[in-house]
């Protein structure tokens, strides 16, 4: 019973740290991309004000809609915090570990990914429909990359479930195995690719021949908007936690004495950032590409991750 | 009297009863409505009765056996068996067969004319009898002739409309091939027979009748004459002819169960039945299931036809039972029995699955097209408001076949990438590869199934009416919603209980050569494992616990939305400054666009666009776009057999001259011929 009560509060504060970093995480990058180009940025606090007025203001929802549109953003929302506890983030253990591993992460995702397009064609805008059939392409081309990248980790930790694999790689101790460094680059890719992020989309722009996950969320209007804005930071943030674990576990507690979790949160928080960074550079350094040059790029992940897994395997 | 002894009687009285409700349907030929109400009466009853002969066998484990047929002048005996693999397809056979048949006592009321519904009503029951007989068939000739059966009456119910020249050609195609399969068939089971001197399964599947070139010859007609019933490609082309032809509660048999048929003889003769498994065998399942996934799901991601788009999804699904097998047969020549047992129980977990969520979804394609006369799913929209309960289970059955967790899809696709990649880590060599690029394979297929069925629910239920029809549906009645409530109700059930799925095919792989299975798979009725070297397993998953944590989220969701307190608006979509309506909605070719575009090399596309002009090619009148994927295994492949075989006849014409005299000289020439060849030796 204990031990029910202290997974529930485990889990209840690993998700509320998460959805409450989140919306600093996007604000983190808009600002260093910001200040890349000579501009000031928002506010370090933009995030939070945007999700509060959000919050606030009344639900506009079209006529056409039916209750599968409302579902969608509270289905993707849920999906995404369920997924946060399926991983490791300060402790070598992920609170809700006996759920499951990385396939229901994946799996989970995919769930938040199925409601929200399918609500974006609940408007009858063509925009939605662009937008959902634009991420759904993405999404599966992405996703045997995607599998196979978390594939080479897992196998070569002997274990699928998060938290058991992060606990076998802290023990192995730190491995610079060539395969690693082609995982990690295969994994990133496909964090750009399912985070909406240039080169693959474009998060800052609502010019529909351009957007992929901001055609789709277009009609979404008040809360409903705060939630889909705030599920999809949460996503950023939790794939980064995701390559972080995998590739760079060093700093994560073994046990749960106060210190081990100071340094592991400012070691998690350090790695993150880094990855924030990557991210920046990224945006600014490269140009959208055109829809049909994505699949190019995603190939080069899938690419990598086998590659990867060849030369850790013969 | 044991409970075994009831059970013996089971099949027997099964059998009597599909019998009698044939007769009596052919007596009430006149009387539509009685004649509907006995035959699916009798359905249901004779169903209900070899599903529970079924459990029992599963959960004492213990195989039933008995006479069909005993005939004292000739001495004859007929025999069945019905072991813990057969109860297996029996049950998932039971299991889709009473709520289709309760469905289609709404269903034919209204899409069957009442001089047929004698012919359906019989032809059902014809089907489902032989398809009972095959999963139980314990002798070469009771199953060959069930076999065929099976086939002469779903040909019948596929050309139920045979005014239309496209059910007829379904019809045909679908004969032609079946007959080819079924002759491959014959052909084996005589090898096998001349070669064991019997004509019963246990000593003709033994394992040991066959070795060498003969065994690989043998593994090939078996897969040729099963392969084409279970729907793999490349010998898939009558099946999206043909499931979408016959009438939906058909076609939702016939993608749920008679592909099983197929699966059924895969396993139990080409894994089981030929001795242990080549690693070629193994591999070149692996090849034809992961082809079949990835190019029938892409093949259905571009249907406008929603019974099409279904059928193509079935080629899918049927690849990834094969996928499974494949990787189970690959362990077997291993060695492997525990991974084999896992890899097994993949393929026959995914084929319960499927055919719960198959048939769900053909019964509510049923539905739609009762309520809007088009299978057109570009001329559908809107039907969520007009058909709530089909719109509510239509998705359920979306979201289960394209595999998100918290139902039975994700549950079989989780243990077989967990079959997947136990056998990388547990086989030697370069073969291994084959297993994570099947698993990634596997994600794509997931991920694009997903994309398919957002599309065919989100066109066909969302938004506005393309049509009239469409805005003049109305739901259906609620016999047709009760049996599509029960198995949208099953796909939930299983995915939330996938161990007690997974514990049951424990005591079926268990019955299977070869297979050893471990027990730790099953965590409880909630929780499925899969095992590593180390201490700790490699991974396990119990949904469940997902899904209290997914309430926690929506909870949470639904407190800072409400909290607000502020108003719903209720305001028209915006339509970048013009009208919206119905013609400015995202069509379904629109959105398999990028994908068209992106897998070209496959598809092949060719589009033709059209102009009309009066004045200037700069004010058209009327703009005409037409598209069209290659099809490219009938042009290739079908297209130059097709003709070789017409051509072929065309020479062997010769021979048939039509003159008497020709024809006394080829008996002369051919007794001579046999004479001497029998005279021969002596």
């Amino acid at each position: 019973m204990t031990d029910a009560l202290y997974t529930v509060g485990l889990a209840l504060l690993q998700s509320a740290g998460l959805l409450a970093a989140a919306p600093l995480l996007k604000t983190v990058i808009k600002k260093m991309k910001a200040r890349l180009q000579n501009r000031q940025g928002p506010p370090i606090l933009q995030g939070y004000r945007d999700l509060s007025k959000l919050l606030g203001k009344e639900s506009v929802r079209s006529e056409t809609a039916s209750w599968v549109y409302v579902a969608g953003p509270r289905v993707y929302f849920a999906a995404t915090v369920a997924a946060t506890t399926l991983v490791p983030v300060l402790m070598a253990a992920a609170p809700l570990e006996a759920a499951g591993g990385i396939l229901l992460l994946v799996g989970t995702l995919a769930l938040g990914r199925f409601a929200l397009a399918t609500a974006a064609l609940d408007t009858g805008s063509p925009f939605g429909g662009m937008g959902a059939s634009r991420d759904m392409t993405i999404a599966a081309l992405a996703e045997p990359a995607l599998m196979l990248g978390l594939f080479t980790s897992a196998l070569a930790a002997g274990s699928m479930n998060l938290g058991v694999l992060v606990r076998g790689l802290l023990q192995q101790g730190p491995s610079f195995h060539p395969s690693d460094f082609l995982a990690l680059a295969g994994l990133f890719i496909i964090l750009i690719a399912e985070t909406g992020r240039i080169p693959v989309d474009n998060p800052a722009t609502h010019l529909e021949l351009t957007m992929i996950h901001e055609a789709m969320v277009l009609e979404y209007a008040g809360p409903d908007l705060a939630l889909v804005e705030w599920a999809s930071a949460l996503k950023e943030l939790l794939y980064m936690t995701l390559l972080v674990d995998l590739f760079m576990p060093a700093g994560i507690a073994m046990r749960a004495a106060p210190g081990a979790i100071l340094v592991a949160l400012l070691a998690w928080a350090g790695k993150v950032f880094v990855l924030a960074v990557a991210v920046t550079v990224a945006e600014s350094t490269n140009a959208k590409l055109r829809l049909f040059r994505v699949p190019e790029l995603v190939s080069i992940s899938l690419g990598l991750a086998f590659l990867a897994l060849a030369i850790r395997f013969l | 009297m044991s409970i075994s002894d009831v059970a013996a009687a089971g099949l027997p009285a099964a059998l009597v009863i599909r019998l009698a409700t044939v007769t009596a349907t052919a007596a009430l030929t006149r009387r539509a409505g009685a004649c509907r109400g006995v035959a699916l009466g009798g359905s249901i009853l004779a169903s209900a009765v070899t599903t529970t002969v079924a459990v029992i066998v599963i959960v004492s484990g213990r195989a039933i056996d008995g006479v069909l047929v005993r005939h004292a002048a000739s001495g004859i005996v007929l025999s069945y068996a019905i072991t813990p693999l057969s109860a297996w397809f029996l049950m998932v056979l039971g299991l889709v067969a009473m709520p289709v048949a309760l469905y289609s006592v709404g269903y034919f009321a209204h899409a069957v004319t009442a001089p047929r519904t004698a012919l359906v009503g019989a032809g059902l029951n014809v089907l489902l009898g032989a398809l009972e007989v095959v999963f139980a068939a314990d002798e070469v000739i009771v199953f060959l002739f069930a076999w065929e059966l099976m086939t002469l009456s779903t040909a019948a119910l596929v050309a139920v409309e045979h005014e239309s020249s496209a059910s007829r050609r379904a019809a045909y195609l679908y004969l032609v091939m079946s007959h080819v399969g079924t002759g491959c068939l014959v052909a084996g089971f005589l090898i096998l027979a001349a070669a064991s001197g019997s004509q019963s399964f246990p000593a003709l599947l033994s394992g040991h009748v066959v070795f060498g070139p003969t065994r690989e010859l043998l593994f090939v007609l078996f897969f040729l004459g099963f392969g084409v019933k279970a729907g793999v490609i490349p010998l898939h082309v009558w099946l999206p002819e043909a499931h979408p032809a016959a009438p939906s509660s058909v076609s939702a048999l016939m993608s749920a169960v008679l592909i099983t048929a197929g699966i059924y003889g895969l396993v139990r003769v080409c894994a089981f039945g030929l001795g242990v498994p080549e690693v070629r065998w193994g591999l070149a399942f692996m090849f034809i299931g992961t082809l079949s996934a990835i190019l029938g799901v892409l093949y259905a991601l571009t249907q406008t036809d929603i019974k099409r788009l279904l059928a193509y999804s079935t080629i899918e699904n049927a690849g990834i039972i094969v996928l499974g097998l494949g990787a189970g047969m690959l362990a077997l020549a291993y060695g492997h029995g525990a991974l084999a047992a896992l890899a097994v129980a993949a393929s026959l977990m995914h084929v319960l699955n499927h055919a719960v969520f198959k048939g769900l979804l053909f019964l509510g394609a049923g539905s739609v097209v009762m309520a809007t006369g088009t299978r057109e799913i570009e001329r559908l929209g809107g039907l969520l408001r007009r058909m709530p309960w089909t719109g509510l289970f239509f998705l359920v059955g979306a979201m289960a076949i394209s595999g998100l967790p918290l139902l039975n899809g994700f549950a079989s696709e989780w243990v077989t990438f967990q079959a997947l990649l136990l056998g990388f880590a547990s086989t030697p060599g370069l073969v291994r590869l084959n297993f994570p690029l099947g698993g990634a394979m596997l994600a794509l297929t997931t991920a694009l199934a997903a994309a398919c069925f957002v599309r065919a629910f989100g066109i066909s239920f969302l938004a506005l009416p393309r049509s009239h029809g469409a805005a003049e549906a109305h739901e259906s009645p609620a016999v047709m919603l009760v049996p599509q409530a029960f198995l949208a109700a099953s796909c939930v059930a299983l995915g939330l209980f996938p161990g007690a799925v997974l514990r049951t095919l424990r005591e079926v792989t268990r019955s299977l050569p070869g297979l050893q299975p471990r027990p730790e798979m099953v965590r409880g009725a909630m929780g499925m494992t899969s095992w590593a070297t180390r201490p700790e397993s490699f991974d396990h998953v119990v949904p469940a616990l997902l899904g209290a944590a997914m309430l926690g989220g929506l909870t949470f969701a639904a407190w800072a939305t409400v909290r607000t307190g502020a108003a719903v608006r209720r305001v028209p979509t915006w339509g970048c400054g013009g009208e919206q309506d119905a013609r400015t909605e995202y069509t379904a070719t629109a959105f398999s666009k990028p994908l068209l575009m992106i897998f070209r090399a496959v598809y092949r596309p060719t589009r033709d666009v059209e102009t009309l002009a009066e004045v200037s090619p700069y004010f058209p009148q009327e703009v005409r776009y037409r598209s069209a994927i290659e099809p490219t295994f009938e042009r290739y492949v079908y297209g130059p057999l097709g003709r070789g075989v017409l051509w072929a006849a065309g020479r062997m014409k010769v021979l048939q001259a039509g003159s008497l005299h020709a024809y006394l000289a080829y008996v002369l020439v051919l007794g001579v011929l046999i004479l001497i060849w029998l005279g021969g030796p002596m």
